[in-house]
């Protein structure tokens, strides 16, 4: 088990210890550790590689992505789990029926579509492609989520006065944080992770996304092994901080379904 | 479904003072149905406002061009764009020896899923059995799992190099050098092999979920009445998480198919000589590269079919334990 943990651990332990080496270091040996903690080649590749601009253009479409499936998603996860209407069902698993549709066989079509519209290389356009594509898995646990909310609750705000909007925005949105914390966290994954979406959509050099910036590191420091290694990190922290800060609710989003809970 | 705390328990926290006034609502609200009548209903729609976005957005960019790409397919590139060409395309298709690499490296993906399943499974077990202090273990396995294909696959690039570091490990006890990445014949397995490093924690937590659903008092009893510890796992886990092997297989299909994209695109770009192309790397080449949107599109719907046979699966697993209602 130990040894196991060592080898999950060891590329990044070894990464962080070439980013901290100078290129002659490298070159000597590939295993010592580096002489002392040098920040240079993170510095180096922050400015280099035009990193500060891809981190904002990341930030921008994955906090706009995010709040807009937890906008749209909770709305029809109330709506779908809570308030019984004709249709329902069928919409239910029209939207279960959409989480089987991978991005790679509609990204001709939707690559095309959005272009004559005019989304494509926007933030918008990268934003609504990410909702479109993490939507159904939203809807999906939120709707699970909601229907085990008993319906008392709702009757009871309804009878104190509320329309269904005031249920919506008083009592499920409140009541649904711990799926809505939990979805956005995963989302937020999701987006930040992806590359062909955003290799797609967002074409030009400055609208690139932090993990397209990534996949350039290569080329520009392929002489420069240390320079790369502190770029590809730079990437990497983010998601560790989030890790660390929310692997409880990243580990129930992901097993959300493969139990009867 | 596990997502944070289970909703009675919040209810009861969440609407503490505010659940005694509703009940006090319910008595005092039989004498003003009437009044609330108007009110439900100008609320008719609100259900369906509710849903609308989230329909509007999966049909207009999901299912619309699903059906859009499958129509295209059948059209022509090029000099015949927008022409009905039959099914030239797919026959394009397979006689284009990267797509063939492609399917049969599809092939390859299903006979190496019994591995990708299997791990994660023997070291949940191992870890629900007799490892104190499996919290931090599941921390740790789970990580790489969490980070973007493109960030694995740059530090795989490091450590795969052929003056890399794993080849320095081989050759310390005297074995040759092995080209990883540049060799057709290792660097699927390689890419595979990365895939798999990275994503068997996912597994593992699902694996562990379903290990907190079993009854522990069954393998103990199983246990006391002398059964060792193999037989234990085939007789009483087993069956016991036959959802969860079954969940499990599914989504991991599912990700050696449309998830390793980025690994692909960083680690080998789909050669040497075309040997790591798999379905969607082959569709984004002929969109993105060689301006074949028609043929790219023959490709996708190949894809969906087998997607499809997938996702029936899947649909099957999810329902069962989706909605309990």
């Amino acid at each position: 088990m130990a040894a196991l943990a060592i080898a999950t651990v060891y590329p990044l332990v070894f990464t962080a210890n070439v980013a901290m080496k100078t290129r002659h270091e490298y070159v000597l040996d590939r295993f010592a550790p580096a002489e002392g903690l040098r920040w240079d080649a993170f510095a180096a590749a922050w400015t280099g590689a035009d990193m500060g601009r891809y981190l904002a253009n990341s930030l921008i479409v994955v906090a706009g992505a995010v709040a807009l499936l937890l906008l749209v998603g909770s709305m029809a996860g109330f709506s779908l789990s809570r308030l019984r209407f004709r249709g329902s069902r069928a919409l239910y698993l029209g939207c279960l029926a959409a989480l089987f549709i991978p991005f790679q066989v509609i990204m001709v079509p939707l690559a095309r579509t959005l272009g004559q519209v005019g989304l494509v290389d926007t933030y918008p356009g990268l934003i609504l492609a990410y909702t479109a594509q993490f939507l159904p898995f939203t809807v999906f646990l939120m709707t699970g989520y909601y229907s085990r909310i008993p319906a008392e609750i709702i009757d009871a705000a309804r009878i104190d006065g509320n329309s269904l909007y005031g249920v919506y925005a008083r009592i499920m949105l409140p009541l649904g944080r711990p799926a809505l914390l939990s979805v956005g966290i995963l989302n937020a994954l999701f987006c930040w992770n992806d590359v062909l979406i955003a290799l797609l959509l967002m074409p030009s050099a400055e609208h690139r996304t932090l993990m397209v910036g990534v996949t350039a590191l290569r080329g520009q420091y392929s002489a420069d092994i240390p320079t790369f290694a502190g770029g590809v990190l730079i990437a990497a922290v983010p998601v560790l901080v989030l890790y660390l800060l929310f692997q409880r609710q990243i580990a129930s989003g992901v097993t959300a379904g493969s139990t009867k809970g | 479904m596990p997502i944070g705390n289970p909703p009675p328990q919040v209810a009861s926290e969440v609407l503490g003072p505010a659940g005694s006034t509703a009940r006090a609502g319910v008595r005092a609200a039989r004498g003003r149905r009437r009044g609330n009548q108007r009110f439900h209903r100008a609320d008719r729609l609100a259900p369906y406002i509710l849903v609308a976005p989230a329909v509007l957005i999966i049909a207009g960019l999901r299912l619309y061009p699903l059906a859009l790409g499958v129509n295209f397919s059948f059209t022509g590139d090029g000099d015949r764009n927008g022409q009905a060409v039959g099914l030239d395309n797919y026959s394009a298709l397979f006689d284009d020896p990267l797509f063939t690499a492609a399917m049969r490296n599809v092939g390859l993906l299903v006979l190496l899923l019994p591995v990708a399943v299997a791990i994660p499974g023997l070291l949940a077990t191992l870890i629900y059995l007799r490892v104190p202090g499996h919290r931090v273990y599941r921390g740790v396995y789970f990580f790489p799992a969490v980070l973007s294909p493109v960030i694995i696959g740059a530090i795989f690039n490091l450590l795969l190099a052929f003056d890399g570091p794993a080849n320095s490990l081989l050759g310390a006890v005297g074995l040759g050098p092995v080209d990883w990445l540049g060799d057709p014949d290792t660097a699927m397995y390689a890419v595979v092999g990365v895939h798999i490093w990275a994503t068997f924690g996912m597994a593992l937590v699902v694996f562990l979920a379903g290990f907190a659903t079993l009854d522990p008092s069954l393998i103990d009893a199983a246990r006391v009445d002398g059964a060792s510890i193999p037989k234990v796992v085939r007789h009483v886990i087993v069956p016991g998480l036959s959802q969860t092997i079954q969940f499990v297989v599914v989504t991991t299909m599912i990700g050696m198919l449309t998830s390793m994209f980025g690994l692909l695109y960083v680690m080998t770009g789909g050669g040497p000589e075309g040997s790591t192309y798999l379905p969607e790397y082959y569709i984004w080449f002929q969109q993105g590269q060689m301006g074949r949107p028609a043929l790219a599109s023959a490709a996708s719907t190949v894809l969906f079919g087998v997607m499809l046979v997938v996702g029936m699966l899947q649909l099957a697993v999810l329902r069962r334990s989706g909605r309990e209602d």
